[in-house]
């Protein structure tokens, strides 16, 4: 059973990098990016075709521009007036089907994989591959990065303040939508990050995108979704739930792991705590 | 007579199924075809109804679909239901199991009910393809007879397209009515509906449950038309294709829906690649929520005042642009 | 100088007139309706390819006696979209068979329209259903490529000759896997083998180590993977090899792909892979001429795709070409197919229809292959 822990454990932290963006998202512009799982295929592919540590650049720049163009969508929208949040995200789904789209039309049907390392290390009998403590490591040192940026610098007092007040932090002269499309900025590469950590360990093809973004989502919302440390925590809870599921149940239940996380903590928490529709 | 005439949308609608129907008729791919995108405009208006009237961003319609069709398959294979029978089945089950789910997440902001609903359509494909004794597992059912003396597809174009101006009929009935009234209140302010003494959650998951309803009978309906369905026949990109199509068409206006689906469908026959697709679809969503938010025919309006504004009578001065009409 | 005139018209009228007469009296209009995209275009496109470059070259060498006129689909791996393209190859084209769809579903979703408009089918697929005798449209249903039965049962008996008893699998959430995952569990016992664990993965899973590990730590001697996703199966390996399941892996044809090959690393080495043939590695005579076609038309050659594409072709060719100059419709394309035994195909084997069997393909048209430096090389 530990075994299965501490395989989820490493699996895990792809689900935390996705998170974060979501929530980064969520707190600064009470909206989420459906395209997070679409710039992570985006930044697999690009790096499977250019090989090596210029690769791995190049994709992520990728999925920033990706990222971008989904912030200017987002300027756009805020510019004719969009307030409704649901419009924002409904953006973003479309630009997650027209990237993945993409993909499928540039780079074909085929897997994108890459091998890592040979070699494992064993820790009590358990072997663990390099990769998936890489993987690990870079997900708590971007967390740890992330929650220094919020809390301990003026950008994140910044971002903290629109997240919390978007008409009183524009009187207080921060520009929010500047920040917003920062954010957006940041979930292109995290989610680049998190598409490169797949790609060296398990892979995936053209269709990971919204499932990706769906389980970065769930892994957000189980310990709030409001703080980035949480979400390192609920992409290793989920992590751990999808082994444990894979190594004691059947093949249906590990399926709906990450969509059944979503249905119960919606169903049970009280998510931006404000009710729909109203008035400010 | 004039209870008909109260009802502009579903005369239009009426007439335009009419009038297809017949041209489509003279040609079998045509009436193939017809058919088809009358399931997936069905499919559609049950998302406009849920996103229109209910708020609830629904993205498991297609799912609702499916349980509808499985319903069907099953109901007339294993059990040998007579043919119009199912199609209750084939109904209420999804409306339940949509009124029970509404109930957790209506008082969640939109935009978590959308994910709610994404994760119960995914929770639903994922059971429908698991049980293997009820449902086939993966392969699916083939072998549906069809529905009595539905036995043409001309018979089911007409079937279908009726099917759609009943669906536009009640929806119409609906929104004004003291329900649609409500649920329009409980849309622009939740508090002020339950000081109105509306029970908001029940309202919403009847109205969720009732779209739920009518994509559970475009389901029992390409069930019988293909007699055979199968794990991909309508999932999770089908209820995808729905939203697009809703939010393209115009998601507050009645035939907003049927608007989206005919035109993505036609367009996207003439793509050069198939793989372009997801980019065309998606491309359209990005410009129609920048450009036109209230989907296509939501520039009706304004394309028509300012057709007015040419035509108005000589020597006054009309604004120059005129204000747009509020949706239907 | 009038006589001139009216005898130059006339002759070049009878010219005209007979030239179109026997236009439209040969050429036979055959539909091609295969997975051009969507997750099993990985087969579809290089079956596609493969009958265009066959056709080229069968045209150019005079081997058709009467001309053929492929119209070609996609069904989109989907369904709904298969039977949109069936009845429009039928209505529009008036194709008198088809080559295709390419998926099991796919020919399950369009055997009602075969049956009711009179056009046999001639699938490219396993899945054991689509020539299932309880199908009211059986009759127009042709298999052009080995059974899935069959199929596991070859590669099982290969995983019997080294003495495991327990063996696990792996296999993929969809209807290859879990109908080969079925199979395994019927025929294993009688080669002496049991099927102690089965786990399985959906298509975008990014992490199969609970798997691998849940299969370590059943004791499997040996691991059968019915898995036709490359990127899955090779996610799997890396995950075995990285859990310490050392067991000796044994896939089914899903996973003979170039692609499958090409991506997985030398620690796989010594895995058996079966196939249809072995087009890219070891062709067989009439394989390698395939790959020859298909490289000059600037194609690689990536499984077994091809292969079965063109035996749909050369099914169409046998029968066309059995029936001389008499009038061709679907029904007599049905009937004359239902005749055929043993004519010339790219594949190996001997392929042979009759009434009471539509599965043209036998164990006679598989290798078992090893994975050797990222190619699959055949075993003898």
């Amino acid at each position: 059973m530990t075994e299965y822990i501490v395989r989820g454990i490493q699996a895990g932290s792809i689900y935390g990098l996705l998170a974060l963006p979501m929530s980064l998202l969520f707190a600064t512009a009470g909206t989420i990016d459906f395209a997070v799982g679409a710039y992570a295929l985006l930044a697999a592919a690009v790096a499977t075709i250019v090989a090596g540590p210029l690769g791995i650049a190049v994709a992520i720049v990728a999925a920033i521009t990706a990222a971008a163009g989904m912030g200017v969508i987002f300027l756009v929208l805020t510019r004719i007036g969009t307030k409704d949040h649901i419009v924002f995200a409904l953006a973003s789904f479309g630009l997650a089907v027209a990237i993945a789209s993409f993909i499928l039309w540039q780079f074909g049907t085929q897997a994108f994989v890459r091998a890592s390392f040979s070699q494992f290390w064993s820790l009590g009998g358990i072997r663990i591959s390099p990769q998936g403590v890489i993987n690990l490591g870079l997900g708590a040192l971007v967390t740890l990065l992330l929650y220094l940026l919020l809390y301990w610098s003026d950008l994140g007092r910044m971002m903290r303040a629109a997240a919390a007040n978007p008409s009183g932090a524009e009187l207080a002269g921060i520009p929010v939508a500047r920040i917003q499309f920062g954010t957006y900025l940041a979930g292109g590469l995290l989610g680049g990050l998190a598409g490169i950590m797949i790609l060296y360990s398990a892979g995936l093809d053209f269709t990971a995108s919204l499932s990706l973004t769906l389980g970065g989502f769930g892994a957000a919302i189980i310990f709030g979704i409001t703080s980035p440390l949480r979400c390192l925590l609920g992409g290793i809870a989920m992590g751990v739930a999808e082994a444990l599921a894979a190594g004691y149940t059947s093949g249906m239940v590990t399926a709906m792991v990450p969509f059944l996380f979503v249905l119960i903590v919606l169903s049970v928490s009280n998510l931006g705590g404000a009710m729909a529709g109203d008035r400010p | 007579m004039r209870g008909l005439m109260s009802r502009p949308n579903t005369m239009i609608m009426l007439g335009l199924a009419i009038a297809s129907v017949a041209l489509a008729a003279r040609d079998p791919v045509w009436i193939d075809t017809w058919v088809i995108v009358g399931v997936y405009v069905l499919i559609a208006l049950s998302t406009g109804i849920s996103y229109g009237q209910a708020g609830i961003l629904s993205m498991s319609q297609g799912a609702f679909a499916a349980i509808g069709g499985y319903a069907a398959a099953v109901s007339t294979l294993r059990f040998r239901l007579p043919p119009g029978i199912d199609l209750l089945i084939a109904a209420a089950l999804p409306a339940l199991l949509a009124y029970g789910l509404a109930r957790l997440v209506t008082r969640l902001t939109p935009l978590a009910t959308a994910l709610a609903t994404l994760a119960l359509g995914s929770v639903i494909e994922i059971a429908l393809r698991n049980m293997d004794n009820i449902t086939g597992g993966y392969i699916g059912l083939a072998g549906i007879p069809g529905i009595g003396i539905i036995d043409t597809p001309l018979k089911y174009c007409v079937l279908v397209w009726a099917l759609i101006c009943l669906c536009v009929l009640m929806y119409e009935n609906l929104v004004n009515s003291p329900f649609g009234r409500a649920l329009n209140v409980i849309r622009h302010d939740r508090t002020r509906a339950q000081a109105d003494g509306v029970n908001v959650p029940q309202l919403l998951s009847g109205a969720f449950a009732f779209s739920a309803a009518i994509a559970g009978s475009a389901g029992w309906l390409y069930a019988h038309y293909i007699s055979y369905i199968s794990p991909n026949s309508l999932d999770t990109h089908t209820s995808i294709s729905a939203l697009l199509m809703t939010v393209i068409g115009g998601s507050g206006i009645i035939l907003g829906p049927l608007a989206g689906t005919v035109f993505l469908d036609v367009l996207v026959r003439h793509l050069p690649a198939q793989e372009l697709q997801g980019m065309f679809y998606g491309g359209a969503l990005i410009l129609i929520l920048i450009l036109a938010p209230t989907g296509l025919l939501g520039l009706m309006p304004a394309l028509l005042a300012r057709l007015r504004v040419h035509r108005g009578p000589r020597g006054t001065i009309k604004a120059a642009t005129a204000k747009p009409e509020a949706t239907l | 100088m009038r006589r001139l005139f009216s005898l130059v018209l006339s002759a070049a009228t009878a010219a005209v007139l007979s030239s179109g007469a026997a236009l439209s009296a040969d050429a036979v209009k055959i539909g091609v309706v295969l997975s051009l995209s969507g997750p099993a275009a990985v087969f579809g496109i290089p079956e596609r390819d493969a009958i265009q470059v066959a056709m080229d070259k069968l045209k150019a060498d005079g081997k058709l006696k009467r001309p053929i006129e492929l119209v070609i689909y996609d069904d989109k791996t989907n369904p709904t979209e298969a039977t949109r393209m069936v009845t429009q190859a039928i209505n529009n084209d008036k194709v008198v068979t088809i080559i295709g769809p390419g998926t099991g579903g796919n020919i399950l979703a369009a055997g009602p329209l075969a049956l009711r408009m009179q056009v046999p089918l001639l699938g490219p697929a396993g899945t054991m259903a689509i020539t299932d005798k309880k199908n009211e449209f059986y009759p127009w249903v042709f298999r052009v490529a080995p059974s899935d039965r069959v199929d596991v049962k070859v590669i099982l008996e290969d995983m019997a000759k080294s003495k495991a008893k327990k063996i696990g699998v792996f296999f993929q959430e969809d209807a290859y896997g879990k109908t080969g995952v079925d199979f395994a569990k019927e025929i294993g016992p009688t080669l002496g083998m049991e099927v102690v664990e089965a786990v399985s993965a959906p298509y975008a899973a990014t992490d199969l180590t609970a798997q691998a590990t849940r299969l370590r730590n059943a004791g499997v001697e040996a691991v059968f993977l019915q898995v036709s996703i490359s990127s899955l199966g090779a996610s799997f390996v890396k995950a075995a090899n990285q859990v310490g399941l050392t067991a000796p892996a044994y896939a089914n044809a899903g996973l003979a792909q170039r692609s499958f090959a090409e991506s997985v690393g030398s620690e796989v080495d010594g895995l058996r892979v079966l196939s249809i043939g072995n087009l890219p590695y070891d062709p067989s005579e009439g394989e390698a001429e395939l790959a020859k076609l298909l490289k000059q038309a600037g194609k690689v050659p990536q499984g077994w795709g091809e292969l079965v594409g063109t035996n749909g072709l050369m099914t169409v060719v046998a029968a066309v070409n059995a029936q001389g100059d008499k009038e061709i419709t679907g029904v007599t394309m049905r009937d004359t197919i239902e005749g055929l035994c043993g004519y010339p195909a790219f594949a190996r084997g001997k392929p042979c229809f009759s009434k009471d069997s539509h599965d043209g393909w036998a164990e006679d048209s598989l290798v078992i292959t090893e994975l050797r430096n990222k190619e699959l090389r055949t075993r003898r």
